[in-house]
């Protein structure tokens, strides 16, 4: 490929604040630090929000933010968690690390590349301005359900501000998934078959064609309810022959798929930290394949079982495909644990928050096949419960992954360690923190506590456990303090991390780190999935596949 | 050692899981629900048993020894295994879920009572058509939806066309139902115990949905007929046919409350 023929030697520079390089840049490398520098600091603001919100719940009768305050708070912080914080990171992962996965010197598009990072970040920016706005920000869920959002219910500014800022978020993410799937498939270095591809890149290859399926249905439903709302449409009013129902199949349509969107990216980064640090291949490479393709597919008919309560659809096909779902899931579980079977475990951060993951989304998953039979979720159906278990989902899945993507590629990023201390204390507190957070929600849920209420009766006896819980959620905002402190810390320290400090298998750990503008000086061979490994052993003379364990 | 205790974590984790047991329900159709959760909770304790242990083995017997471990990429064999089972125990859960939902979604044949159940921002409405009956909850007073036990009750829910999603929800029920404007969605359900059970509104509907409240009181035959003569004396009779409310007025919105803008019953 001529894109390595060209490549030039250039030092990795000490990291520096240069206002115009990072506004202009294409750097694909740049940009991928860009999205997730935004995407964290989304997080770090719809987690005080959260905060704010279970300190209003922690006793009944609290009155530390109004009714419309506390909607606002819980329909933004759905939004900047779903949409400009857990979409985004991935898609940051990605930018940065697909283009070295596969050998090439950046996306296909890099232009285009930075085009969707500077339309999400305003698109963020707009669904938040809302708040500047007399009514308030959209307080809808962020769901958005109509009629809810449609003009008698939602009058002011900021419905249509979420509407504008996210329907720009959303073609953001296509844009950058159609480079994502031109990169993998047109910019891969010589060698590298797609059974060669690094599993990473496969699962961002799945996301991205996710996202083509799943984001332009949800542009649809912003396009109608805003002609709804402003042009005298009349697409969800049932007064004058619209349907509500039309427009919960439309966002569920993108809804569902978007929580696989969010996950997909997560395991595949657990997906290259467990082989790293178990020493060994990554069990059932195929496999995993195999079940994120099939995660795909199934999450494509499984939206109605969000509205399994509303009498409107198919409930046994819709509640089967849930239940399917759950095997390709639990198949991914099983290769993790069986990559670390055996194996030399190095217990660093980013192992740590990969071994929580399949602690706590197990319980994920598990509650996941209850709500997908439509008895028990005409129980759970917003309640607690369900609160619970997408966080478990969410919590468990897609932030113990970034989590753990952050401390294994940061010293890639910017060439110095996170500290592993740190590290650790956070580890600990959102273990801690998150069963004390969504434990107890399970089992408010399950009697029968509603999702979205600012206030609940004294008589119901759901005060200690929502105290719990609060408790629980101001150790996950103490949790992310050391975080943060790491972050800001390594910045100040010089670099330390070398070209490969965990001994990694794919090509990223072959450059200097930070890598060069155009990413490598020289490729080794690719013959598998994991050239730096045969490299490695290569270089070091020892035969991998020797019978019985290698070289002792 | 540490085998041990983070097994026991893992059996006290799950137990509190299993401690979030639903409510004892009240009527025939939830304690069929209650009958397909002892299976949930009952596969669940045991894959989550079984996964934690597998993990937690995992660790516990890693290599300790420096060098390469064996590079294992994979074996076909426990690969089927670990798919096939995962299988059966759902397509398992999945014909539990049916005979379940069988029972729940029954209509009876009996005459019952029939009550066709009004939601709007942010208030209730509950019309025994046959008696000529209409109950309307206030901001300071939810509304009572009066039932004899042992009969089945026929629910119409429905939602004014002028209005937005609300959902019935009784957790002693372990049963709720999206009301819908411009639809209208029936149930059946049949309380065995009597007593008085809390209600609320479980889609979210606006400022005020944490206050949409409403209680189910179930009470003998006789203590119904009497309930029901006591309220035609008090003149809530309404002509038979009587339209439900078209839309929701200002005077739903709690008086201690600032009044938001109430929306008209037609969208622009």
């Amino acid at each position: 490929m001529a894109t390595i023929a060209d490549v030039r030697r250039e030092p990795a520079e000490p990291i520096r604040f240069d206002l115009l390089a990072w506004l202009s840049t294409t750097d694909h490398k740049a940009i991928g630090v860009l999205y997730l520098t935004a995407s964290g600091l989304f997080f770090l603001l719809a987690g005080l929000m959260a905060e704010v919100m279970r300190l209003e719940l922690a006793q009944p009768g609290m009155e530390l933010v109004s009714e419309s305050a506390y909607n606002q708070l819980f329909t933004m912080h759905g939004t900047l968690m779903l949409l400009l914080f857990a979409t985004p990171a991935g898609i940051g992962f990605a930018n940065y690390l697909v283009p070295l996965q596969i050998g090439a010197a950046d996306m296909a598009f890099p232009r285009l590349n930075a085009l969707s990072f500077w339309m999400f970040l305003f698109g963020g920016i707009t669904s938040l301005l809302g708040f500047a706005s007399q009514s308030g920000a959209a307080a809808t869920g962020w769901t958005v359900y109509a009629p809810l959002s449609e003009n008698p219910f939602s009058p002011g500014p900021g419905m249509d501000l979420w509407i504008a800022g996210i329907g720009l978020t959303g073609l953001s993410s296509v844009i950058g998934a159609v480079n994502l799937v031109t990169t993998i498939y047109g910019r891969r270095a010589p060698g590298m078959t797609m059974l060669r591809v690094p599993i990473f890149t496969w699962n961002i290859l799945v996301t991205a064609v996710m996202i083509l399926f799943a984001f332009p249905p949800l542009t649809a439903a912003l396009a109608l309810l805003f002609i709804d709302r402003h042009f005298g449409g009349a697409f969800f009013n049932p007064a004058l022959g619209g349907s509500p129902i039309l427009f919960q199949h439309l966002f569920w349509f993108f809804g569902h798929p978007e929580v696989y969107i969010i996950v997909l990216p997560a395991f595949g980064i657990v997906s290259e930290v467990f082989p790293v640090f178990s020493s060994k291949p990554l069990f059932g490479y195929k496999a995993v394949i195999f079940a994120t393709s099939a995660i795909a597919g199934l999450s494509m008919s499984v939206w109605a079982h969000h509205m399994f309560t509303t009498g409107a659809v198919n409930l046994p096909f819709f509640s089967i495909m849930s239940f399917l779902i759950a095997v390709p899931t639990g198949i991914k579980i099983f290769n993790w644990t069986a990559t670390m079977w055996g194996g030399r475990l190095r217990f660093t951060t980013a192992m740590l928050f990969a071994i929580g993951l399949l602690y706590v989304f197990t319980i994920g998953g598990i509650t996941g096949v209850m709500v997908a039979s439509p008895p028990l979720d005409f129980q759970f159906q917003d309640t607690y419960f369900v609160v619970a278990h997408f966080h478990n989902v969410i919590i468990g899945g897609t932030v113990f992954g970034i989590f753990s993507g952050l401390f294994f590629w940061f010293p890639k990023m910017s060439g110095r360690r996170l500290d592993e201390r740190l590290g650790r204390i956070a580890w600990a507190c959102w273990i801690v923190g998150f069963t004390l957070t969504f434990i107890p929600q399970y089992v408010l849920g399950a009697e029968g506590m509603p999702r979205r209420i600012a206030d609940y009766d004294p008589a119901t006896g759901w005060g200690s456990l929502n105290l719990l819980s609060t408790a629980g959620a101001i150790l996950l905002g103490l949790g992310t303090i050391p975080i943060v402190v790491a972050v800001v810390a390594a910045l100040r320290r010089p670099p330390d991390a070398g070209p490969d400090p965990w001994e990694g298998n794919s090509l990223e750990w072959a450059t200097s780190s930070p890598p060069p503008h155009h990413n490598f000086v020289s490729l080794p061979p690719i013959r598998s999935e994991r050239p730096v490994f045969d490299e490695r052993m290569r270089r070091q003379g020892i035969d991998p596949n020797t019978p019985g364990g290698g070289v002792g | 050692m540490r085998a041990r205790a983070l097994r026991l974590a893992a059996l006290v984790g799950l137990g509190l899981l299993a401690g979030g047991c639903l409510p004892e329900a009240a009527t025939s159709q939830g304690r069929a629900t209650n009958g397909l959760w002892a299976w949930f909770i009952a596969l669940s304790i045991l894959v989550g048993a079984v996964v934690w242990t597998l993990v937690t083995l995992a660790i516990v017997r890693r290599r300790r020894e420096p060098g390469l471990p064996r590079q294992i990429h994979g074996d076909i064999r426990i690969e089927i295994i670990w798919t096939t089972i995962p299988i059966v125990i759902v397509i398992g859960l999945f014909a539990g879920t049916l005979g379940t939902l069988n029972v729940i979604d029954a209509r009876s044949p009996e005459a019952g009572v029939d009550v066709i159940v009004t939601a709007f921002r942010w208030q209730w409405r509950f019309d025994y058509p046959r008696e000529s009956i209409s109950v309307v909850g206030t901001p300071e007073q939810p509304p009572e939806l009066v039932v004899p036990v042992d009969q089945p009750v026929h629910i119409a829910l429905t939602a004014p066309a002028g209005d937005v999603d609300h959902a019935f929800f009784v957790p002693q029920f372990l049963f709720k139902r999206d009301a819908i404007p411009g639809r209208t969605s029936t149930f059946d359900f049949t309380v065995e115990e009597p007593g008085t059970y809390r209600g609320q509104c479980a889609e979210f509907c606006g400022t005020y949905h944490a206050q949409m409240l409403f209680s189910v009181r179930a009470v003998s035959a006789a203590d119904y007929q009497a309930w029901l003569a006591s309220q035609q004396a008090a003149g809530s009779a309404l002509p038979i046919g009587t339209p439900p409310p078209v839309g929701p007025g200002g005077s739903t919105v709690p008086s201690n409350l600032p009044s938001v803008a109430p929306p008209s019953g037609g969208q622009p």
